[in-house]
């Protein structure tokens, strides 16, 4: 009865009943065909053709040699000294504990701008996307000023004061690292809480503090699991941020805090070993799809079964 | 059981008062219903008796004991919302069991005492299902089971029934009135819904911009209303605007001038001579029968006591199932309400005498 691209004509058939014969597909589809177009081009096709090059064979004069391998990946895992392997699993603890660290810090934020009557609150929100309103690099700068290990802004009032007698290494560690970190990917974390926490329904809190539940308790037995889509959202956000990271690492950490964007970044880059660099890559890839995936259905039972 | 007494409750949001000069107090097995227009302050009373608002000033006892100051959840209360607030994450047992919970009542008496109160609301069956699978009336019955499971000092419900349809509402009134009854608990219902509060309630407060204008049984509200707001907000009401004349006999009869001509009209209080007063007639005290042209003369003095006639012309008539509505224009441009049994076939313009007794008027003075 209809063609693809046919409009329905006004007035035949009944209003508002899809015509019979099924159902044609949706011509809005095209408005998504750019998105798409845009993602194959450049998503999609870099990553087809990184696949192919993790299994090129390395060379030394050129970008790869001649024939296929699977010896980069072989090389990653089998590493005597297990030194990739390593790298892999420090990026997954920092990407777990800055997840964690954000989760904690951005639920009770979430939480107050989610309830907060006061007229500031777009002041609020402000506050909350700041970190994304300027560059990561000039955030990162800023960090350095306050961190710095010898004259920055934190050890030299310490010292100043006599808290401390000689300089803390509070950058190029760990833990510098972390609190670039969390501090960039933040937002990331408090919007999908918001999200969640906004459509809560006040008065269940009422409900619980009613029936005897202390504000604690309250937060635990009902808001928290209530928000737990945003907080699977929410984390699963800043936990691949996170492990793909390149920038804040290198800025805060120098190359003293390795992780697989660094390293990844470090073969292409410096050891110019394309093939090796590519197939570094795909571990982090495919290691960091694994533990998103084992995540997700792991949480996704705990909120089918308290929703 | 408890009894709750609130003494001078007043609370502000800024410069508004939403509650001013709040006194109440209610008795053990009473139902008290606050009853008002949306912001009339009904419901932060009943939020500060709750605990979830702090008020500006005032007292507020449970059996005495000032809760002022305490958190909700140490005043031992059970609440009801208006949109139910069943944890939506919970089956209706883990709702029941929450409150028994948080008071450590042990597994066994959680298990015993929820299933007393399913069978109390009739879902005995529906414990292991989830609040999304519930219908409305069911929802609610539920959010009564968990506030009363508990066995609260004090019962508050705010709005309960408002989210119904007309026809679960007005049976959901009895069923919550006898649930009351039954289980003799002091509760405070809020409500915007006059008929609801009739039915339900063993006072009402009524309640204007803040302060009680009126506590009483629903007769006494309906019959002496104290103020022009309350006598239009409870059921339709016709003013006649006058002055006294003064007093006819002492059983609390007054005589007023009107632009309909004298009225006489009852009043518990005293009246000073000249003093300007609304008189008001409920449209169904009013029975309508055909003016005989002799009545026209007749009218301005009633001959039975206590008796009242006022000419006038049928201007609209609308059919309400039960009654047969009119109303009538009569002199000096006053138009009177007036329900009829549906079986008085007046026309659109026919001329009526309205007769209405002293006995079923009362007076608001200005």
């Amino acid at each position: 009865m209809t063609n693809p691209g046919e409009v329905r004509s006004i007035g035949a058939g009944p209003p508002g009943r899809p015509p019979a014969g099924g159902r044609r597909w949706n011509p809005t589809l095209f408005l998504i065909l750019p998105t798409a177009g845009l993602l194959f081009a450049f998503l999609v096709f870099p990553y087809l053709n990184m696949v192919v090059m993790s299994f090129r064979n390395p060379s030394t004069s050129q970008v790869f040699a001649p024939g296929f391998t699977v010896g980069n990946y072989l090389d990653a895992i089998l590493d005597s000294d297990l030194y990739y392997l390593e790298i892999l699993w420090d990026t997954m603890v920092l990407g777990a504990v800055t997840t964690a660290i954000c989760l904690a810090l951005g639920f009770p934020v979430a939480y107050h701008l989610a309830r907060t009557s006061s007229r500031f609150k777009s002041v609020l929100y402000a506050f909350v996307l700041s970190p994304l309103l300027v560059g990561v690099v000039v955030r990162c700068y800023g960090w350095i000023i306050i961190l710095g290990n010898n004259d920055g802004l934190v050890n030299t009032l310490l010292m100043d004061l006599g808290i401390v007698d000689s300089p803390m290494t509070l950058m190029y560690n760990t833990f510098g690292v972390g609190v670039g970190l969390v501090h960039i990917f933040l937002p990331f974390m408090i919007l999908p809480l918001l999200g969640a926490i906004q459509s809560i329904d006040p008065a269940l809190e009422e409900a619980a503090r009613s029936l005897g539940a202390s504000r604690f308790r309250t937060m635990l037995r009902v808001v928290l699991p209530l928000s737990l889509p945003g907080v699977q959202a929410g984390t699963v956000l800043v936990f691949v941020l996170t492990i793909s990271s390149y920038v804040i690492p290198i800025l805060l950490g120098g190359f003293s805090v390795m992780i697989m964007p660094t390293l990844v970044v470090q073969q292409l880059m410096d050891a110019m070993l394309w093939p090796f660099g590519a197939a570094l890559a795909f571990i982090l890839s495919i290691a960091g799809g694994v533990v998103v995936y084992v995540y997700f259905r792991l949480t996704s039972r705990a909120i089918r079964g308290i929703a | 059981m408890t009894e709750l007494a609130i003494r001078g409750l007043s609370k502000r949001f800024g410069e508004v008062a939403a509650v001013d000069g709040f006194e109440l107090r209610i008795g053990d097995h009473e139902l008290v219903s606050l009853l008002g227009p949306s912001g009339c302050g009904k419901t932060t009373t009943l939020r500060c008796i709750a605990g979830f608002e702090e008020p500006t000033a005032g007292r507020i006892l449970f059996d005495g004991r000032d809760v002022v100051g305490l958190p909700p959840e140490r005043r031992n209360i059970g609440m009801v919302f208006q949109n139910y607030a069943l944890f939506p994450h919970m089956t209706v047992r883990r709702n029941l069991a929450f409150g028994l919970e948080m008071r450590g009542v042990p597994k066994n008496e959680t298990a015993e005492r929820i299933a007393r109160v399913l069978e109390t609301v009739q879902l005995g069956d529906l414990g292991e299902r989830y609040p999304r699978q519930l219908s409305g009336g069911q929802q609610q019955r539920i959010a009564l089971a968990r506030a009363m499971v508990v066995e609260p000092s004090i019962l508050l419900l705010d709005e309960p029934l408002a989210n119904l349809d007309a026809k679960l509402r007005e049976e959901m009134r009895f069923f919550v009135r006898s649930l009351q009854k039954r289980v003799g608990i002091t509760t405070v219902y809020v409500t915007h819904d006059q008929a609801e509060a009739m039915v339900i309630s063993d006072r009402i407060v009524v309640m204007f911009d803040g302060r009680i204008h009126q506590v009483g049984a629903p007769d006494e509200i309906y019959s002496r209303p104290v103020s022009r707001e309350v006598a239009s907000f409870i059921g339709l009401s016709n003013f006649v605007e006058g002055r006294v004349q003064g007093r006819s006999g002492d059983n609390g009869e007054f005589r007023l001038s009107t632009a309909v001509g004298p009225l006489r009209c009852t009043y518990s209080g005293t009246l000073g001579e000249g003093r300007k007063v609304a008189l008001i007639v409920r449209p169904e005290a009013v029975s309508l029968s055909a003016a005989a042209p002799a009545d026209a003369a007749d009218a301005a003095a009633p001959a039975d006591a206590g008796g009242n006639a006022v000419p006038g012309r049928v201007s609209e008539r609308y059919f309400l199932g039960n009654v047969t509505g009119y109303r009538i224009a009569c002199a000096g441009g006053l138009v009177l309400q007036v329900q009829d049994d549906p079986w008085a076939a007046f026309g659109v313009g026919d001329e009526v005498r309205c007769a209405f007794d002293a006995a079923h008027t009362w007076i608001i003075p200005d």
